[in-house]
C-alpha cells in the first residue's frame, strides 16, 4: 500500500504525474485504509466507493491524455465530507436518527466544487448530531475518537473531519464552523483547520444550523493543501445569495514573510478564566517565535467581546429551531408511523428522531423567539452582534490579524463534561469570531507539555482578508511544521 | 335579521381587508427557478428548494420585487428603500419548510391609498353623509354629485410566499373533518405573493367591494397577476366590527374568509354586519374569530375561535440579504407604470365626451380599453359613443353568450368603427346595427358591404318619409281621434305602421318628429 491519503496534495499529484501510481491506486488504497484505521477512530459514517472510483476514473483519463491539469486542482486526492453536505446518492444524515435513511438528491457546492476539482469522495464524515456539540459525542451513530488519544475526544462538531485527516484516512476533508466546530476540532486533533469569512464559501446543499453563523472551510496537514483548497471553495454561487465574488489566490500568500506583519494580542483572550496554563504556554510561546521571525506584536482590545456566547446562544438556537422545523415527518426522514393526527405524528416523530442537544436547541429556541421573549433576548442580541462586529473592525485597524487560543484546553476524556453550559464554554475563543463574522483558522502549533495532546493557535482575519491568516499561517508552520499524523496512524504506527 | 341599510342607520362598520395576489404573469417562482404553472400534474414543479430539502438555499426572483413595487406605485404607496424578509414560523405540511418567507414591520410599500368613487344606488348603503354639501369633506369621505368618494388607506404591501395545497381524501367533499388522508401538492409552493392590507377604513358593503374591484383593474393593467378570484389567484380576507354611530372605540371583529368573488364579497360583508348587530342587540358579545362564507346557505359559519393571538415567532431571515433600492432603479420600475384605469377613464371623457360611467367601464379593463381606443380614434364624439355603446353592451353580450374573449373573436377595430359611423350618421336603424354586428362576427361580413347587399339602408329622406306618414294618419282615423283624446301613446302604432310600409328602413327617431308633429297638426 502507497499509504496516499498521508501524503499531502502536492506529493500525491507528482506521483499521479510521474505515472508512479494512478488515481485509481489511489481511491483503492485509500478506501482500504479507511477500512482499517477506522475500525479504531469511526471518523466515518459511510464510505461511496463508486463514486471515488468515477472521480478517480476521470483523473486518470485525464492523465492518459496527457493534461492532469485539467482534471484540476486537486486532481487525485483523497477526500471526505461532513455528514451535513450533500453529496448526491450518498446518505446525508447529520449524524441523527432523523436523517438516518436520507439520500441526497442534489449535490452541496462546496463538494461540487471539491469534486470539480478532482477530489476522490471516499466518503461522509461524524459530527454532532446536526452540529450542536463541541465533541461529536451527540452523534446519533456512535463516537469518534480523538487519533492522538483514542479515550479523548476529538472535538467538534466536525469531529469525523478533523479525527479522519490527523489519523491519514485523507488528504483533505471538508467541515462547518458555527461557533467553532471547524477550529476546536483542528486544535484537538492538530490539523490545519479553516473557517472562512462568512460569505467566502457557498452555504448551498449544507444542512443549516444557524445560517447567518455557519460558514464551510477546509481540514488538511499543511498550510498549501488549505490555501489550494481555499482556491477551489471560494467564491459566489448563485444558489446562496449570502455567498460573495472571492477571487483571491490564496496560495500567493504563503511564501509571503511575515516580517513586518502586525500580529494583535488581544489581553481578554489570554487572561480568561479557564485558560489552560499549557495551552496559554504555547500561544505565548508561538507569539514570541513570530515576533523573533520579525512580525510586529501589537495589543488590542475586544471590549465586547465577554459577551459573545451570551449573543451567540439566543441568534444560533432561534435560527436553529426555524432551520430544523422541516424536519416533520412528511416528505422525508425520521416518521413515527399510525398516529391519526397531524400534532400526534409531529410530535412523536421529533421526539423519537432528534436527540437530547437538537431538543434542548429547538425548545430554546422556539422560547427565545415567542412573542415577549423576543425583544428581551433576540433584539439585544443582535445589538450585541453590531457591538462585537465594531470591536473587531476597530482592531483590525491597527492589525492584519490576531493570535489567540482556539480552544481553551486540550482534547478532555469521553464524558469529562457532561454540562451543556461547561461545554458552550469549550467554544469560548472562537464564537465570537462567527458572531463578527471574520475569518479564523486553528493550526497546530506542536503538543501541550501537560497532556502531550496537540494545541491549535486560532488566527483570525479581517472579513474577506482570509489571505492573512494563510500567511501567518506558513510563518507558524516554517517555525512548527506541518501537522504529524497522529503517532499510532502514522506509517509505523500501532493502527 | 335585519336588512344591512337599518342597520347602518345605528351602527357604523368597520372594514378592513387583506387582499392576496398571486405574480402569475412571471415565469419562476419567489425563491428557486422552478416554472409557475396553474393546473400542472401534482409535484411537477418542484426542486429542493420549495420542497424544503435539508440544505436547499432561497435565491429572490428579481422580476417579483420589481412586480410589487409597481403595485405600490400604482396604489400611491411610499416605496421602502430599505427592507427585508422575515421568516413566520407555523408547522403545517403545505408549507414546506415549516415557515413562510414574508416580511416584516417594514414592507416594500407601505401608507398607500386609493380613492373610490362611489355613485348611485351604491352610495345608499352609506348612512351617514346627512348634511354634508357636494364638495364638502367629513372623515375620509367628500361628497360629490352622484355620491361620494372614499379615501381608503392602504397600510402596506408586503412580499410573500405561497403555500402547497392540500387535498383530503376519504372525507365529503375534499373536507378534512372524516377524511382517511391528505395529500399535498406542492405546485404553488413558493408562488411570490404579494399582500396588501388596507385601513381599517371601509364603511360599506359595496366600498369593499368597489376596492376590490378598483385594486384588480389596477393589477390587471400594471400586468403583474391575471387576477383570478375563480382560481384564487386573487383573494380577500375581510376584518369587519361595528361599533355604534358616533363611537370611537373599535368593536371586537370577526375576519371573514372565502369571499371568492364580488358578489361574495358584498353579500357576506353585508351577512356579518347583520349578523353582529343582531348579536349585539339582543345583549351579547362578539367572539374573535374566523367565518367562512357560505354563499349557497347565504350565511357565515364560525371556522375557529381565537382566543390568543397566533405567535408566529417572526425574525429577520438570515438567508437573504436586506434590501436596499436605489432612487435610479424605483425610478425606472416608474417609467415602467402604464396609464392607470382612473387617468384612461378621464382622458376618454375629455377626448370623446364619454359618459363617464362608460368611460370607467371601459378604461377598467385592459382589452376594451385599447380595442376602443383603435376603434376611436378619428371618430367624432357621437361615432365614439356608439363605439362605446356597441362594445359594453352588444359586443360584450355577445361574447359572453359564446364564452369567447375579444381578441379571440374575429371582430376587427376598423370593422365596428365603421359600424359605429353608420348608426351615429343613421344610416341604419340600432335593430339593423345588430343584425349587422352578428354578421361580423359570424362571417367577418364588412358593414357597409352588408348593409349595401342586405339593402338595409334606413331611410330618412324627409320628403318620402313625409308621404307615408300622411297615407297612415289618413288611413287610422280612430287612432287618430284617440291621439287628439290625450292618449299620445297610440304614436307607437302609428311608428309600426309606418316601419311597416318602410319595410324597417325607417328612420325611427325621424318618424317620430314627423308623426308628433303633423298628429298635432291633423
Amino acid at each position: 500500500m502507497g499509504n496516499f491519503a498521508m501524503m499531502d496534495v502536492a506529493s500525491i499529484q507528482a506521483g499521479l504525474r510521474a505515472k508512479e501510481f494512478t488515481a485509481r491506486e489511489v481511491a483503492e488504497d485509500a478506501l482500504a485504509r479507511v477500512a482499517v484505521a477506522d475500525a479504531q477512530v469511526h471518523a466515518f459514517l459511510e464510505t461511496c466507493p463508486d463514486l471515488a472510483f468515477a472521480a478517480a476514473d476521470r483523473v486518470d483519463a485525464a492523465i492518459a491524455a496527457g493534461d492532469l491539469a485539467k482534471a484540476g486542482t486537486l486532481a487525485g486526492i483523497p477526500v471526505a465530507f461532513k455528514d451535513n453536505m450533500n453529496l448526491v446518492g450518498t446518505h446525508t444524515t447529520c449524524a441523527s436518527h432523523m436523517l438516518e435513511n436520507y439520500v441526497s438528491p442534489y449535490t452541496a457546492t462546496c463538494v461540487k466544487r471539491i469534486i470539480d476539482q478532482g477530489g476522490i469522495p471516499l466518503g461522509k464524515l461524524n459530527m454532532d448530531e446536526f452540529a450542536f456539540g463541541s465533541s461529536t459525542e451527540n452523534s446519533a451513530f456512535g463516537r469518534t475518537c480523538n487519533p492522538w488519544d483514542l479515550g479523548r475526544v476529538p472535538g467538534g462538531s466536525s469531529g469525523g473531519s478533523a479525527a479522519a485527516v490527523a489519523a491519514g484516512m485523507c488528504t483533505m476533508t471538508l467541515g462547518s464552523d458555527t461557533g467553532g466546530s471547524i477550529r476546536q476540532p483542528g486544535s484537538f486533533c492538530g490539523v490545519v483547520a479553516v473557517k472562512p469569512t462568512y460569505g467566502v464559501v457557498s452555504r448551498y446543499g449544507v444542512v443549516a444550523f444557524g445560517s447567518s453563523l455557519d460558514q464551510v472551510g477546509p481540514f488538511t496537514r499543511n498550510v498549501r493543501d488549505a490555501a489550494l483548497s481555499l482556491n477551489a471553495l471560494a467564491g459566489r454561487d448563485v444558489l446562496d445569495c449570502t455567498s460573495q465574488d472571492v477571487t483571491t489566490d490564496f496560495t500567493a500568500a504563503l511564501d509571503q514573510d511575515v516580517k513586518g506583519m502586525r500580529i494583535g494580542v488581544v489581553r481578554e483572550f489570554m487572561d480568561a478564566a479557564g485558560l489552560t496554563s499549557e495551552v496559554k504556554a504555547k500561544i505565548q510561546e508561538a507569539l514570541d517565535k513570530l515576533e523573533e521571525a520579525g512580525a510586529e506584536l501589537v495589543e488590542v482590545a475586544l471590549p465586547n467581546v465577554h459577551a459573545a456566547i451570551s449573543a451567540y446562544y439566543v441568534i444560533a438556537p432561534c435560527e436553529a429551531f426555524s432551520n430544523l422545523a422541516r424536519f416533520d415527518s412528511v416528505r422525508y426522514g425520521f416518521c413515527d408511523e399510525g398516529h391519526h393526527d397531524l400534532g400526534g405524528q409531529y410530535e412523536a416523530s421529533r421526539s423519537g428522531g432528534f436527540g437530547v442537544e437538537a431538543r434542548r436547541r429547538i425548545m430554546l429556541g422556539s422560547y427565545l423567539l415567542s412573542s415577549g421573549v423576543y425583544t428581551k433576548y433576540y433584539y439585544p442580541a443582535q445589538q450585541v452582534r453590531t457591538l462585537i462586529t465594531q470591536d473587531y473592525q476597530k482592531a483590525f485597524e491597527q492589525v492584519d490579524c490576531i493570535i489567540a487560543p482556539a480552544a481553551p484546553n486540550v482534547a478532555f476524556k469521553f464524558g469529562e463534561i457532561s454540562d451543556p453550559a461547561t461545554m458552550y464554554l469549550s467554544d469560548m475563543y472562537t464564537i465570537s469570531i462567527n458572531i463578527a463574522g471574520n475569518g479564523g483558522m486553528s493550526m497546530p502549533i506542536g503538543l501541550g507539555a501537560d497532556s502531550g495532546m496537540p494545541v491549535g493557535a486560532q488566527i483570525i482575519t479581517p472579513a474577506f482578508k482570509d489571505e492573512n491568516m494563510i500567511r501567518a499561517a506558513a510563518a507558524l508552520e516554517r517555525i512548527y511544521g506541518t501537522a504529524p499524523i497522529a503517532p499510532a496512524f502514522a506509517e509505523g504506527g500501532a493502527c | 335579521m335585519k336588512k344591512l341599510e337599518e342597520v347602518l342607520k345605528d351602527w357604523e362598520a368597520v372594514i378592513g381587508l387583506e387582499i392576496h395576489a398571486e405574480l402569475t404573469t412571471l415565469n419562476t417562482k419567489m425563491f428557486c427557478g422552478c416554472k409557475l404553472e396553474f393546473g400542472a400534474a401534482p409535484n411537477t414543479h418542484t426542486c429542493p428548494v420549495c420542497l424544503g430539502m435539508p440544505g436547499a438555499l432561497p435565491v429572490p426572483n428579481k422580476a417579483a420585487i420589481e412586480s410589487i413595487v409597481l403595485a405600490g406605485l400604482a396604489t400611491n404607496c411610499d416605496i421602502e428603500k430599505h427592507s427585508m424578509f422575515y421568516r413566520k414560523n407555523y408547522m403545517y405540511p403545505d408549507m414546506a419548510k415549516n415557515f413562510q418567507t414574508t416580511q416584516g414591520p417594514v414592507a416594500f410599500c407601505m401608507r398607500g391609498h386609493l380613492d373610490l368613487e362611489v355613485d348611485g344606488p351604491a352610495a345608499k348603503e352609506r348612512g351617514d353623509l346627512a348634511g354634508l354639501e357636494v364638495g364638502e369633506t367629513r372623515g375620509n369621505v367628500t361628497k360629490t354629485e352622484d355620491g361620494y368618494v372614499a379615501h381608503v388607506g392602504i397600510t402596506r404591501i408586503h412580499m410573500e410566499e405561497d403555500a402547497g395545497k392540500m387535498v383530503h381524501v376519504g372525507g365529503g367533499e375534499g373536507r378534512i373533518a372524516g377524511a382517511t388522508h391528505s395529500l399535498v401538492d406542492y405546485n404553488r409552493a413558493g408562488t411570490p405573493l404579494i399582500e396588501l392590507v388596507t385601513e381599517p377604513e371601509l364603511r360599506t358593503p359595496e366600498e369593499a367591494r368597489l376596492f376590490m374591484q378598483k385594486l384588480r383593474q389596477i393589477y390587471l393593467a400594471i400586468g403583474i397577476s391575471d387576477c383570478s378570484m375563480e382560481e384564487g389567484s386573487m383573494r380577500c380576507d375581510g376584518n369587519i366590527s361595528l361599533r355604534r354611530r358616533g363611537a370611537t372605540e373599535f368593536g371586537t371583529k370577526t375576519e371573514l374568509k372565502n369571499m371568492n368573488s364580488f358578489k361574495n364579497l358584498h353579500d357576506g360583508l353585508a351577512y356579518e354586519i347583520c349578523r353582529q348587530a343582531e348579536v349585539l342587540e339582543n345583549g351579547g358579545y362578539i367572539r374573535q374569530e374566523t367565518r367562512h362564507w357560505d354563499p349557497s346557505g347565504k350565511r357565515t359559519i364560525c371556522m375557529r375561535v381565537k382566543e390568543t393571538a397566533d405567535d408566529y415567532r417572526l425574525f429577520p431571515e438570515p438567508d437573504l440579504a436586506p434590501y436596499d433600492l436605489t432612487d435610479e432603479w424605483i425610478d425606472g420600475v416608474r417609467a415602467k407604470l402604464p396609464e392607470l384605469p382612473d387617468a384612461k377613464r378621464d382622458r376618454f371623457v375629455a377626448t370623446w365626451n364619454l359618459p363617464k360611467a362608460d368611460a370607467a367601464d371601459l378604461a377598467g379593463d385592459k382589452e376594451s380599453a385599447a380595442f376602443f381606443e383603435e376603434c376611436a380614434a378619428g371618430l367624432d364624439d357621437a361615432q365614439a359613443k356608439k363605439v362605446a355603446n356597441l362594445l359594453l353592451n352588444d359586443v360584450s353580450a355577445y361574447l359572453k353568450e359564446k364564452g369567447l374573449e375579444l381578441g379571440e373573436s374575429q371582430l376587427a377595430p376598423s370593422a365596428l368603427a365603421e359600424l359605429a359611423k353608420l348608426l351615429a350618421d343613421d344610416v341604419i336603424s340600432s335593430k339593423q346595427g345588430k343584425e349587422v354586428l352578428t354578421a361580423m362576427f359570424e362571417e367577418g361580413a364588412d358593414p357597409a358591404a352588408y348593409v349595401e347587399s342586405h339593402g338595409m339602408k334606413q331611410v330618412s329622406d324627409t320628403g318620402a318619409l313625409e308621404a307615408i306618414v300622411d297615407a297612415v294618419i289618413a288611413e287610422n282615423p280612430g287612432q287618430v281621434a284617440k291621439y287628439k283624446g290625450g292618449n299620445t301613446k297610440v304614436i307607437g302604432f302609428f311608428v309600426g305602421q309606418c316601419m311597416k310600409q318602410t319595410k324597417g328602413q325607417g328612420n325611427p327617431k325621424l318618424l317620430n318628429e314627423l308623426l308628433a308633429k303633423k298628429l298635432d297638426e291633423a
